[in-house]
């Protein structure tokens, strides 16, 4: 078991007082970070007392301890997951190896290249969230958004940490380029386009820690199966943070979904309640649900069939030896890809060129799962209508479908279907600027916006209406 | 190593529910007659969509689904393990056909 170090500058169980010089290069990129925080991190609030979960550990059950903070004085730590010492390769062509410690000079590039596009992602959506808390529809809520932003920005920590480690020079440029860029700017965006989409009002931000944060999931989950011990181990914990994040999305959509369906129950319109019609509420689902798969990147690709057979990205809970083949050398994967005559044919290849499919199956089941419980919501007012998943095939911008116009069906259409369709399929202006007119600030300790149920309960077994933010 | 798989919930709603402490009751039981995990694999599980239904836990391939399991079901869960008993019929078909299906979809997985 490892010891956790509170006292440190940098709380850490990785033994950061062993380590003079790290410690040195992380402590001179501490104030960057600081800096990062308060220019384009959430706008105001931060003298502001905000009731927040800080790792102070790795335990299952009492890592995490529950205070007021403000957030610039956030305890943003270091944690790996507790794992044997002697832990074998369990997957690839180095099967039955030792796990590594340091990273194999053959695949330091490649590496570097996963951590870096994973951190980037962390800040980004931070920078995304920004402005929402202007717009909380209760302190709830308000609590929430900061407790995500803040453990994006240790999740930041823990990729810094493994590039200041283990990649020299090269992870310390680009440790800092991870503070440079900055989600939506031209000229120095970051890295995955979903993360330069603004995030302007809370429906987006539910979707979008529903969806997306939901891939960052499975990306996390895969690099969790790691060869490079130090980045499995570093990702085992952070999963464990993102599940309140995923939780905050699921709940966040489901209580806005439930409002509306209340609202329809007592045969009410929901825009003259100030709530958010299903019809587009559905629409931010098709886009942010859309936009997530394409972070999966392509169904068929030699770089994810490299990436398994290095051993550096496994399949989804891969150590828990559900698959029939820890090489996946002897099977196929049945894709369905479009034709130039305008059809759609099966096609199998290699399993191992279908790693990101595999991923992507087992997040379509999750957010199919998600989908069936807030459609179990509104069944219980007597709602029928119900959200849905569109088909994967649909408006994607990565991958095997795109470049062609699938309806959320799944059906290959023609661009004029697509066009007079769209805007039923996807949110319009009109849609934004309806969801942005619902976005009233709600602070009194309690109570929520009209287009929001109440959760059922608060964090830390807090009551709903406890002050989870207190203002200055 | 076996193949059998037991998945203790930690998501959310499970873990404000115990689910860590049955988690660590029953992979101890199971410890006794299984310390090298040649029979069954206890393992930690996100969330299976059964949140209110709470503490699940699935046996695979049995294709058990157990809900609202409290620190007073694991002993008989961990007989049943060994092979000592059913499963107790009290914790299951609590949940939806169609949460059920998705975790045996995955675990079916053909690959
Ligand atoms: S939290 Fe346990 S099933 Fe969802």
């Amino acid at each position: 078991m490892s010891s956790v170090d509170l006292e440190a500058k940098i709380p850490n169980n990785v033994g950061l007082r062993a380590n003079k010089r790290l410690t040195m290069a992380l402590e001179k990129w501490q104030p960057k970070f600081l800096d990062w925080w308060k220019t384009v991190g959430p706008s105001d609030f931060n003298e502001d007392q905000i009731y927040l979960r800080t790792a102070v550990g790795v335990g299952q059950g009492g890592w995490a301890h529950f205070d007021y903070v403000k957030m610039p004085d956030y305890r943003w730590g270091i944690f790996m997951a507790d794992g044997p010492d002697d832990r074998k390769i369990h997957f690839g062509d180095n099967m039955g190896n030792d796990a590594w410690h340091t990273v194999p000079g053959e695949f330091r590039n490649r590496l570097r290249r996963l951590i870096v596009t994973q951190g980037d992602t962390e800040p980004a959506s931070v920078e995304q969230q920004r402005m929402l808390g202007h717009t909380c529809p209760s302190l709830y809520d308000l609590r929430s958004l900061f407790q995500v932003n803040v453990e994006e920005g240790r999740h930041l920590w823990a990729m810094v940490y493994l590039l200041q480690t283990h990649f020299g020079a090269d992870g310390r440029d680009e440790a800092e380029a991870l503070l440079e860029r900055n989600s939506g700017d031209i000229d120095n965006p970051r890295i995955l386009e979903a993360f330069n989409y603004p995030v302007t009002n809370w429906l987006d931000f539910f979707c979008f820690t529903t969806f997306m944060d939901r891939d960052g999931k499975y990306q996390l989950s895969s690099l969790a199966e790691s060869s490079f011990d130090p980045l499995a181990r570093t990702t085992q914990f952070m999963l464990a943070e993102e599940a309140y994040h995923l939780q905050t999305g699921e709940n966040g959509v489901g209580r806005i979904i439930k409002r509306t369906g209340e609202i329809m129950a007592e045969d009410k319109d929901p825009r003259q309640e100030g709530a958010i019609p299903l019809d587009m509420i559905q629409r931010y689902c098709n886009f942010w649900f859309t936009g997530s798969m394409d972070l999966f990147g392509g169904e068929d690709s030699t770089n994810a069939a490299e990436a398994f057979a290095m051993g550096l990205k496994g399949r989804y809970r891969e150590s828990d030896g559900i698959y029939k083949d820890p090489k996946a050398l002897n099977a196929e994967y049945r894709l369905e890809v479009p034709t130039d005559d305008g059809k759609l044919e099966e096609k199998d290849i290699p399993l191992r060129r279908a790693m990101n499919a595999v991923l992507l199956d087992a997040y379509i089941a999750d957010c199919t799962r998600i989908c069936q419980r807030w459609n179990r919501e509104l069944k219980k007012l007597g709602v029928t209508e119900e959200i849905k998943l569109p088909n994967r095939k649909f408006n994607r911008q990565q991958g095997v479908y795109s470049g062609y116009r699938f309806n959320p069906e799944g059906e290959l259409i023609d661009e004029a279907t697509w066009n007079k369709n769209r805007d039923t399929w996807l949110p319009t202006q009109a849609d934004r600027e309806y969801v942005d007119s619902c976005m009233i600030k709600v602070t009194e300790p309690g109570k929520f916006a009209n287009y929001i149920a109440p959760p059922t309960k608060g964090p830390n077994k807090q009551p709903v209406d406890f002050e989870y933010v207190k203002f200055h | 190593m076996s193949n059998r798989l037991c998945y203790v919930c930690e998501g959310g709603d499970c873990t404000e529910m115990g689910s860590g402490d049955l988690f660590d009751k029953l992979r101890d039981l199971v410890k006794e007659f299984d310390p090298d995990e040649e029979r069954i694999k206890i393992r930690r599980y996100p969330c299976f969509g059964a949140c209110e239904h709470g503490v699940n836990v699935t046996l695979y391939p049995d294709k058990v689904f157990y809900s609202e399991v409290t620190e007073d079901d694991i002993p008989s869960i961990a007989a049943h393990i060994k092979g000592e008993g059913e499963a107790p019929e009290h914790l299951t078909g609590k949940c939806e056909p169609d949460v059920e299906e998705i975790i045996w979809d995955m675990l079916d997985s053909p690959y």
